[in-house]
């Protein structure tokens, strides 16, 4: 399975990419609990699906995009509360501590871009 | 002669009072645009059945400024442990008093000139709250106040080491209480230009810079030794502001020739922004002296009069601004064509 986390907006407007292939069973068995823990059904599964979903949006935050698997969700940083925020920090954590030469096989971060 | 007890100053009148520069006039020639203001948003919601903006968004006198300044303690919640109030002593903190700084200069900036009492026109409180999170690499406003991160000490430094990205915030403010431009594709890139112009404007007023020696850099300073770049934009030539390695270039563009059509960034607000951000750097290379004077002038005015529509395209924004330019300077005078010859260069139709 693979996550990817884009991160877009801010006032700096530049995009960074966090991304973690989990293919062990022991990979498996740490991220899928974590992907699960999001209510992928209940958000929005593209920008401009998030930008009708969340009017009156907030100047110069950041707007992300996460993949896992088949699933897709879009949300606004003011959303990205709960279940998903540890989503987002784990894979961020993962893909940072893994192109830092940690022990995160199949993690990536791209750093701006 | 029988003097009328009161009376209506006519519009001709004030266009010329809102031209005094002197500084003994500054107060009447505020008072003389912010007049104007009322009349000739009451003559467009009259001619347009457009509501005229309430009377307390124009103030002839502005009041002081009230700032508080809070600690997020690299936690996420707003607004934080207060650490500076407004006339308080200044902290030990950097950040605390970049940003208690950088919210009088932008509080004097809009009263000087423009005769704007704050943000909303009428006297709003303004807050900020530094080191919110961790590492983090933005500043944002929330609707209600400025947010400052840390930086990642990466690529950024901390977001209150320019006071043109303290003015940007704020500016968004200013538009949420005016034209409430909305955030997405040209409206949304509009809205950011309007950050960028009046951020630019505040770090100009503050050192007294005219158009001509000014960077017109937004968010200079605030890049790391190891970034290849002078700040995140160039107004002066969009899509220059860094070229490095690890960030890649500047994706801003200069004219329409250039326009960026994307989903991400909510309709990459901050990328076509170059265009009206280049626009307005033309107009005031164009007249030289202060960018706040005459320029800055055309663009507040055209931002907060009331005729402006949410949904501005470059196009109904850049007309706008030729008929600011012509009501306030009249018609075919150099500032009049130096607005429509700006919006030419950068080829947005009019």
């Amino acid at each position: 399975m693979k996550i990817k986390v884009e991160r877009t907006g801010g006032i700096a407007a530049m995009t960074r990419v966090w991304t973690v292939d989990a293919q062990t069973d022991r990979d498996l068995s740490h991220w899928q609990p974590i992907v699960e823990a999001c209510p992928w059904d209940a958000v929005p599964n593209t920008l401009r699906a998030a930008a009708v979903a969340f009017e009156a949006p907030q100047p110069d935050r950041f707007i992300y995009s996460i993949t896992a698997g088949q699933r897709r969700a879009a949300l606004p940083e003011q959303a990205l509360t709960g279940p998903w925020r540890i989503l987002v920090d784990s894979a961020r954590a993962a893909a940072e501590e893994s192109s830092g030469g940690g022990a995160s096989p199949g993690a990536d971060a791209n750093g701006p871009a | 002669m029988h003097v009328p007890f009161c009376s209506i100053v006519p519009p001709y009148l004030l266009r010329r009072l809102a031209l005094q520069d002197a500084p003994e006039f500054s107060s009447a020639a505020n008072a003389a645009r912010n007049a104007l203001g009322h009349v000739e948003s009451f003559q467009a919601a009259r001619a347009r059945a457009v509501p005229a903006l309430p009377p307390g968004l124009r103030q002839v006198k502005p009041g002081p400024v009230n700032r508080t300044v809070f600690d997020a303690g690299d936690e996420e919640t707003l607004p934080g442990r207060m650490v500076r109030e407004e006339g308080g002593p200044a902290t030990g903190d950097a950040a605390a008093n970049e940003a208690y700084d950088g919210l009088g200069h932008t509080h004097r900036l809009y009263a000087d000139a423009f005769g704007r009492d704050s943000v909303d026109g009428r006297g709003l409180k303004l807050d900020a709250t530094v080191h919110f999170g961790r590492l983090y690499d933005n500043a944002f406003w929330n609707g209600t106040q400025m947010v400052f991160g840390d930086g990642d000490g990466d690529v950024f430094e901390r977001f209150t080491k320019s006071v043109s990205v303290i003015g940007h915030e704020l500016a968004h403010g200013v538009t949420q209480y005016s034209a409430g431009l909305a955030y997405r594709n040209q409206a949304g890139a509009l809205n950011e230009s309007m950050s960028d112009v009046f951020g630019a404007l505040v770090e100009q007023f503050v050192k007294n810079q005219s158009a001509g020696q000014a960077s017109w850099l937004i968010g200079e300073g605030l890049f790391t030794p190891k970034v290849q770049g002078l700040a995140l934009r160039s107004m002066k030539a969009p899509g220059t502001a860094y070229d490095d390695d690890v960030l890649g270039k500047d994706p801003q563009p200069d004219s329409m020739d250039s326009y960026v059509r994307t989903s991400t960034d909510n309709g990459g607000v901050h990328i076509n922004s170059g265009i009206p951000n280049r626009a307005f750097y033309l107009v005031a290379a164009a007249l030289g002296g202060r960018a706040w004077e005459a320029p800055g002038r055309i663009w507040y005015e055209t931002l907060t009069n009331g005729s402006l529509p949410s949904a501005a395209t470059f196009t109904v924004f850049a007309r706008a601004t030729i008929r600011v330019a012509a009501d306030l300077f009249g018609p075919e005078t150099r500032e009049h064509d130096a607005v429509r010859a700006a919006w030419e260069t950068v080829k947005v139709k009019v």
